[in-house]
């Protein structure tokens, strides 16, 4: 049994406790049943050990309840990104990584591997039992940071020749990466730029962020990858309903960021069932990039297409061209000094238009693929309602008799 | 790829250490705090004893370093795609203009390979001139911790002058929208910059604020009842407020929500967007912002 480190190899092990401790936090240790005890202590710890400011505990009847708690609004800089900075790696990763840099401390310095070798033994003679590094290991790390882009190889005769890539010359960037690795996707590429430097965050701040997402960044990086070189991919899919993991084959087309709930979503092309999909990152892994397929272009101006009827994620499930659209239509009613209400009805609205009936009345119709999509947004105008419609009778029906109970979760049948 | 040891906490510590020790440094609480500021809670019991135990063999018993040169590392390649990426984001030209650079990498991504769908549509636009210019001048006021002489439309669209010394910028995924958070003259402790005409640097450089001692945080206390997955669906929505969940029975559950009182609008109409799967149980002054919502809504027999 190996003993425990709070560095890790496989990020995948930790992802799904983090949510679960983040999101939910109600959950005891006994209720973490898909995987071992033992495993749920240690993943526990490593946590906390990342996230030692941020985890809180609750004892309930049941046992110890481990969350986080976080708000958002107070924070400089995601704390999941920590999480993504714990990978582990070998002594010699690490020696090898500080001394080969300063072997080729310039971009000017060119030398071949038996020259590196020969460096590095210079490197280490003062230690009382110097490391030995043979040839394999230094020329796999070469590769491996050649592949990176952080060290270029150039033959010269029959001799190849290592030197550290040029550095990028460019001005203070600090404000652009404070401010875009908590806006932009994959942010926390943003904060591995910020650990270059010294100075910390304390310009901005963010309202309504969502940080979770990060802890998806591995994922959501290959994804674009995949979608930058119009590749297919082989991707597993383990969603909550299911309980054994999917291999899915699909060709990424776009990724859908909602700003209300930080959930991310694939839309992708389904090449077995002719449709187009989409399926939530925080479930999908292994993401495996296949060749690139002459159809993206097509497909992704699909998309584009259908999202004039798209609310939220939901492109139809219907094999391609065959979607089909509902109707929705709802009338509010605004008072004199409401004309926020209008502002809210355009701002809000992601597709559909926004009719003036008069000058108190104002109508809201779309036609979209999902119209229960809608239903939470209608809700939010709950007190002006004036009339409702959905093409579906069962939708309309559910809508009216969710309001009747919310009104009796509130007693207000009987006051009426 | 992303999760990866080059941008780990312990080697950037050791980073930090090795820089340390080519300065001369010898000082091993000196060296401790470096990794309690770069690394983690355990980490302690890690990396300098590998240092001193010379199973990392770049800190000498002397506490010298064989590293000559401090330590830096040249961009990886997904560094250079991600900034090329965010260097097409028409928000970068608030900082200035960057399209010119990495003309040879591929973004990762670019603004046609992602969209933030259920953003609101009326956000700021940030490249507007005059919008640039001023968010320029508040950025640098804000750095400098200079006061600014502020020109603006208040809420009914009238012209004001405030004073304010801004404290930090505040952006709004949702509304897409930056407000400048600071203590003002006039009551004002945030203003929107889209609401700004003009701004400058106040010749006044200390000037007197009234102080507000009064606490904005309230809690708002929701019974979810997990139908049609609104548990999931709610803690999500809500995830980004500090909050606490437990679990009433297998289908019921309980969630304290601390928020702004002056988002409490807000939250009252985000809560309603769950319809009856969620309740509002305390305090009583929010419950009865919900119920008179609905009986108003009542009146109009759907």
């Amino acid at each position: 049994m190996s003993a425990y480190s709070e560095l890790i190899k496989n990020y995948e092990k930790v992802r799904s406790y983090m949510r679960e401790f983040y999101i939910y936090g109600f959950k005891n240790r006994s209720e973490y049943d898909k995987k071992s005890a033992r495993s749920y202590d240690d993943e526990r710890r490593r946590i906390e050990s990342w996230l030692q400011d941020y985890m809180s505990f609750v004892r309930t009847s049941e046992g110890k309840n481990v969350f986080i708690s976080i708000d958002s609004r107070r924070i400089e800089h995601n704390p999941f990104f920590r999480t993504l900075k714990a990978k582990s790696f070998t002594d010699k990763d690490i020696m090898l990584h500080f001394i080969l840099f300063d072997i080729l401390h310039s971009p000017d310095i060119s030398l071949s591997l038996p020259e590196i070798l020969e460096q590095i033994d210079i490197y280490l003679s003062d230690f009382s039992e110097p490391m030995v590094f043979d040839e394999s290991t230094v020329r796999k790390k070469l590769k491996e940071y050649t592949e990176l882009g952080i060290i270029t190889a150039e033959k010269q005769g029959k001799k190849m020749l290592y030197s550290r890539a040029c550095d990028e010359e460019f001005s203070d960037i600090t404000d652009i990466l404070n401010f875009f690795s908590e806006t932009a996707p994959c942010g926390v590429i943003g904060s591995f730029l910020l650990d270059k430097t010294e100075k910390e965050n304390d310009i901005f701040s963010f309202k309504h962020h969502y940080i979770t997402s990060a802890i998806d960044s591995d994922v959501l990086a290959k994804l674009f990858m995949a979608i930058r070189q119009k590749s297919v991919i082989t991707m597993t899919n383990l969603s909550r309903r299911n309980d054994t993991p999917i291999t899915i084959r699909v060709i990424p087309l776009k990724i859908f960021i909602s700003a209300q709930n930080g959930r991310q979503h694939l839309l992708c092309y389904h090449m077995e069932w002719n449709s187009i999909r989409s399926y939530r990152i925080d479930y999908l892994s292994d993401i495996k990039i296949e060749n690139p397929t002459p159809r993206f272009d097509e497909l992704r101006n699909e998309l584009t297409r259908m999202q004039e009827n798209m609310w939220g994620v939901n492109a139809g499930k219907t094999t391609l061209g065959n979607e089909k659209t509902h109707h929705v239509e709802f009338t509010v009613q605004v008072g004199e000094d409401e004309k926020h209400i209008i502002r809210r009805l355009e701002r809000e609205k992601r597709t559909g238009k926004v009719e003036k009936i008069d000058d108190n009345t104002y109508r809201f119709s779309a036609k979209v693929y999902d119209e229960s999509e809608l239903i939470p947004w209608i809700r939010t105008f709950i007190c002006r309602i004036k009339d409702i419609r959905f093409e579906s009778r069962e939708t309309e029906q559910l809508f009216k008799d969710d309001i009747k109970r919310m009104c009796r979760l509130y007693g207000i049948e009987e006051a009426e | 790829m992303i999760f990866s040891e080059l941008y780990s906490a312990y080697y950037n510590a050791v980073a930090r250490i090795i820089r340390e020790l080519i300065k001369g440094e010898k000082n091993e609480k000196r060296l401790s705090e470096i990794v309690s500021e770069n690394a983690f809670a355990e980490s302690m019991l890690t990396v300098l004893p590998s240092l001193k135990s010379e199973k990392w063999q770049l800190m000498k018993a002397d506490m010298t370093t064989p590293i000559k040169h401090n330590p830096t590392m040249p961009l990886t390649n997904i560094e250079k795609s991600w900034l090329k990426a965010v260097f097409m984001d028409p928000r970068v030209r608030l900082f200035g203009n960057y399209e010119e650079l990495f003309p040879d990498t591929e973004p990762l991504f670019t603004p046609d390979d992602y969209v933030i769908y259920d953003r609101y549509s009326d956000g700021d636009d940030f490249t507007d001139e005059g919008y640039i210019e001023r968010f320029r001048t508040i950025l640098s006021a804000v750095k400098s911790k200079t006061p600014l002489d502020i020109r603006m439309y208040n809420r009914r669209g009238e012209e004001i002058s405030v004073t304010m010394l801004g404290k930090r910028l505040e952006y709004s995924e949702k509304d897409d929208k930056m407000r400048l958070i600071g203590i003002g003259k006039g009551n004002y402790d945030t203003i929107n910059l889209a609401r700004i005409i003009s701004c400058k640097e106040s010749k006044n450089k200390e000037p007197s604020f009234p102080e507000k001692n009064e606490s904005k945080s309230r809690t708002v206390t929701l019974r979810i009842t997990d139908r049609r997955n609104a548990l999931e669906r709610c803690l999500l929505h809500f995830a980004h407020f500090e909050k606490r969940a437990e679990k009433i029975d297998d289908m019921h559950y309980t969630v304290h929500i601390v928020y702004d009182k002056d988002d409490e609008t807000e939250l009252v109409i985000r809560i309603l967007g769950f319809g009856p799967m969620v309740e509002v149980t305390e305090p009583e002054h929010f419950r009865n912002l919900i119920i008179e919502r609905l009986k108003r809504q009542m009146e109009f027999e759907l």
